[in-house]
């Protein structure tokens, strides 16, 4: 019930699952009691040192931050692997509570470098406790959901900051800026309660992810190790040059903004009283800014666009500087600096830990520990260096500091574009096959043409020496004969009792069985049944005979009328004798018919083409018809694509038509497929899809036009949402079972179109990965194929294409597809 | 010929009896029957040989064609109680490369959970 609650409250500000809302709230506190002592934390951190030293110094503690941060890096890497994280997580923070009671004591003494040892260890406790949230957060949830709480749990971090800054901006004038540390144990202390909880929730195999198994010896995972993971990635080394540039970026703006308040604010705890007002005003605009932005922009424009939000506002802010008088500069430190953190809260925050979810796990949490806070902390160093030596050494003014922001800013940009492509790539190969396209599967280890005249040379053993002895002529013909296949379909002469090929030239005497000599010479047995077919006298006789067995139609056994449409195959196609395969063609016996259509391809007349295409709706020699018309190829392209535009006629054969267009696959096969797509034919809509989606599953850079397959995908995204509505309706009217069951099959047949249109006209493996794993993965990999989807469709195909495979509760699921279908009827996916 | 259905466990066996051959006209064909199952959302089906004494170019068409269908979809179709001279013949022209054939049917209805 609790829960139900709790979900009902917080679904109205984040798009989460009902299951997911007690943990997600625990997240949410988590963060907020981290960034709340953090905030305090921060602006005495920055007033006591400027109360010691010059702005001059700044780039010393930036330095020095740097310098000892990878040790900090290293001896986190060893805690990680050392200790289950719950416990990690624990004993950092009773540490920082100790630390923070000795400051407090320690101050009282009043040494100046211990501000600048304060500094380094705000900077450790704040890079670390963040780092240990992320990582937590990585633990619990996949890409996926991460991508929809993400702005939940960063609300969470931005009120506990608030919090914090409006306590430092209140209290510093009354209680001074050293006491103000005495709070932040308390918070810390409840933040390490909900850590435990948050992890004793969690089952232990989610958990153990990036850590050896129970027994395994376990490695230490040092910052070399770290570092070599990070550079043996091309994914990561960008992802490095982009945090580089970030952070560099900001320390150039951070060095201006306090130089800036330095100069205009001389007093101590009037300062901290601003700091913390100035952090606090920054993280309520940024709130706002998260509640408002964030997630909407991340699923309106994706990670790919939102990355270069921060980079372009911060170029323009750069320049911005040389509008404003010396006076006046206090207000463009407050708004670039402004600007700088409250993205770096909301959107560039959300992207950067976006961008680690697709990366192995194994991998992810090395790397993020040696970026987040060796190359985190290494950029500050840069920037730092950059200060040193335009402001102290080159005499560079606080406005002429901006001409190194800009050109740092230009590369942030770069780097953004770089990961972009990056990112893509990571997700796919997340992404495995499931199946493999049983066709090829098949035609891999079955020479499908070989096995059916195989089985039927067997078969033929029992009905007719003349058929047998026929399709072992074939056999040899085509070389295939191996010592194997003798064996098998070789007899012993008594058991025949079918007529022999004496019978056929009307000759009394004895059976003359054809045994599989090895002695016969296979191609001498070729040129002498040649030469026979060619005699005059062999024509005229066979003519006669084959003429009154055709005449004689199903009077007629129908063993005869199969040697008779077999041998017709073996003539010349100018035989007068050969106009007689016609009447076989469409004989009654599909045996016959199906010989008859085999010789018609061997001859492959014009005039027997008509008649196969009347063969395809029957069952029993569709496959062989279709074979058959495949083998003529380009020259019945336009007989076939008439009968398929045909109404009138035969639906089954109409049907028949695409697979056999895709099959023979020629250009002019395809374009006929992609005009009768285009033209609208529901009736055989199915498979034109079908055969076009096999087509280019064996020509992948086969492209056909958007403007042909968009209208039909809009169609079929239509009357998904349609079927939706209707189960929804059913269900309500509480219908049975089957009447529901149909419709989702229907549903499910659908969607399988749907996917099979994207992979006309989107990378056919990508699109295949992402419906395999829709249909048949994990949770996981589940949601690396919505990310995909996210990341390669066009904006106004995904937001109506998600909604049918997004794992939502199904009312949900219908309430979203009411609002869309509307939407569709006036939308066309053609229109730019 | 003649084909039965039953299910057992979500598994839809087909209890074919005769030869599968074009000759023998029937109401519905072999891959009919199977797409039937696909569209009302089966995935595994188990074709029983047991009583199929031979079968002709047609019949295998059938077989290839019901395993390409099913395979597709992310289904998967097995045969069981083949016979000797039918494995033979298979196994000559690299059938058995393409289908999981078994000599008992439990064995074969475990192998699609096994998976």
């Amino acid at each position: 019930m609790k829960e139900k609650r709790l979900h009902r409250i917080i679904s109205r500000f984040v798009d989460i699952r009902p299951d997911e809302a007690p943990t997600a709230v625990r997240v949410f506190f988590y963060f907020f009691l981290i960034t709340f002592p953090a905030y305090i934390i921060k602006p005495v951190k920055v007033s006591l040192y400027l109360s010691w030293f010059t702005n001059a110094r700044l780039p010393y503690a930036y330095l020095l931050t740097a310098v000892v941060i990878g040790f900090v890096v290293v001896l986190n890497t060893r805690l990680l692997n050392r200790f289950e994280r719950r416990r990690y997580i624990s004993l950092s923070q009773l540490f920082f509570m100790a630390n923070l009671v000795a400051f407090w004591f320690l101050f009282k003494l009043h040494w100046p470098w211990l501000s600048l040892l304060y500094w380094l260890w705000s900077d450790i406790f704040i890079a670390t406790s963040v780092t240990q949230f992320w990582i937590a957060v990585n633990d619990i949830y996949n890409p996926h959901q991460a991508r929809r709480l993400v702005g939940f749990f960063v609300s969470g971090g931005l009120l506990g900051g608030i919090g914090g800054s409006i306590l430092a901006s209140r209290l510093a004038k009354t209680i001074g800026t050293e006491n103000l540390l005495l709070v932040c144990p308390a918070i810390l202390f409840l933040s390490l309660a909900v850590v435990n909880g948050l992890y004793a929730r969690q089952p232990k195999e989610k958990v153990a992810e990036g850590r050896a198994a129970p027994g395994e010896k376990k490695k230490p995972t040092g910052y070399l190790e770290s570092f070599n993971l990070v550079r043996k990635s091309r994914y990561l080394l960008l992802l490095s040059g982009l945090v580089t540039a970030a952070i560099t970026v900001s320390t150039l703006i951070d060095f201006q903004f306090n130089s800036v308040v330095k100069e205009t604010i001389a007093a101590k705890d009037a300062r901290t009283s601003f700091l913390g007002a100035f952090f606090g005003v920054v993280l309520v605009v940024s709130y706002i800014l998260h509640i408002l932005f964030t997630s909407l922009v991340l699923k309106k424009f994706g990670i790919r666009v939102v990355i270069l939000f921060t980079p372009l506002i911060l170029f323009v802010g750069a320049w911005a500087v040389f509008l404003f008088p010396v006076a006046a500069l206090i207000y463009w430190a407050v708004a670039v600096k402004g600007a700088d953190k409250a993205l770096d809260h909301t959107l560039s925050q959300a992207v950067r830990e976006l961008l680690y979810i697709p990366i192995q796990p194994e991998v992810k949490y090395k790397a993020k520990i040696f970026i987040d806070m060796f190359v985190n902390k290494f950029a500050s160093a840069f920037g730092a260096c950059l200060i040193l030596l335009f402001y102290t050494a080159l005499k560079f003014s606080l406005k002429q500091m901006s001409f190194i922001t800009i050109p740092v800013t230009g590369v942030w940009i770069l780097f953004a574009v770089a990961l972009n492509r990056e990112y893509v790539g990571i997700v796919k190969r997340n992404l495995k096959i499931k199946w493999q396209d049983a066709d090829k599967i098949v035609s891999q280890h079955v020479d499908r043409n070989l096995t059916k005249l195989i089985f039927d040379t067997i078969q033929s053993r029992e009905k007719s020496s003349v058929l047998y002895a026929m399709n072992l002529f074939d056999l040899i013909q085509k070389e295939k004969l191996t010592p194997e296949l003798r064996k098998i379909i070789s007899y012993k002469s008594d058991e025949i009792r079918a007529k022999s090929m004496d019978s056929l030239l009307d000759v009394s005497g004895g059976s003359f069985v054809p045994e599989i000599a090895d002695t016969v010479d296979d191609q001498e047995l070729d040129v002498q049944v040649r030469e026979i077919m060619a005699l005059d006298a062999y024509q005229s006789v066979i003519q006669d005979r084959i003429e009154e067995i055709v005449s004689r139609g199903q009077t007629e056994a129908d063993v005869d009328r199969m040697e008779a449409a077999k041998l017709l195959g073996m003539m010349v196609p100018t035989a007068p004798v050969v106009e007689d395969l016609s009447r076989l063609i469409i004989d009654d016996s599909p045996e016959v018919a199906k010989y008859a259509i085999e010789s018609a391809t061997r001859l492959k007349k014009p005039e027997f083409v008509p008649l196969i295409i009347r063969q395809l709706k029957n069952a029993f020699v569709h496959e062989v018809a279709t074979d058959a018309l495949i083998d003529y190829g380009e020259e019945v392209i336009e007989t076939l694509r008439s009968r398929l535009r045909d109404p009138q006629e035969d639906v089954a054969i109409r049907r028949g038509i695409p697979d056999i267009l895709g099959r023979i696959g020629t250009p002019r096969a395809t374009d006929a497929l992609a005009q009768e797509l285009a033209g609208g034919r529901e009736d055989v809509e199915p498979e034109l899809i079908d055969a076009l989606y096999k087509l280019k599953s064996n020509h992948q850079d086969l492209c056909l036009p958007e403007r042909t397959v968009l209208p039909v995908l809009h169609d079929k995204i239509k009357k998904s949402y349609l079927v939706l509505m209707e189960i929804d309706k059913l269900l309500l009217d509480g219908k049975k079972a089957p009447l529901v069951k149909d419709l989702e099959n229907s549903l499910s047949r659908s969607l399988k179109h749907i996917f099979e249109l994207l992979g006309l006209i989107y990378p056919f493996e990508d699109i295949r990965k992402a419906y395999q794993n829709i249909c048949a993965g994990t949770k996981r990999s589940t949601d690396y194929s919505l990310e995909l989807l996210d990341n390669i469709l066009k904006k106004d195909l995904k937001e109506y294409i998600l909604p049918l495979v997004e794992d939502i509760p199904f009312d949900e699921k219908v309430r979203r597809c009411r609002k869309l279908v509307r939407a569709l009827e006036r939308v066309s996916f053609n229109e730019p | 010929m003649i084909i039965k259905t039953r299910e057992k466990d979500d598994i839809v066996i087909f209890d074919i009896e005769g030869e599968i051959k074009r000759s023998d006209i029937t109401d519905a064909t072999l891959h009919q029957l199977v797409k039937d199952q696909l569209d009302r959302g089966r995935r595994k089906i188990l074709l029983n040989f047991q009583d199929v004494a031979f079968i002709d170019s047609f019949g295998v068409g059938e077989i290839l064609a019901s395993y390409i269908s099913t395979h597709n979809l992310g289904g998967k179709l097995k045969i069981v109680r083949i016979s000797k001279k039918l494995f033979l013949i298979f196994q000559v022209t690299m059938l058995t490369k393409v289908f999981e054939i078994f000599d008992d049917e439990e064995r074969a209805l475990q192998s699609f959970f096994g998976e």
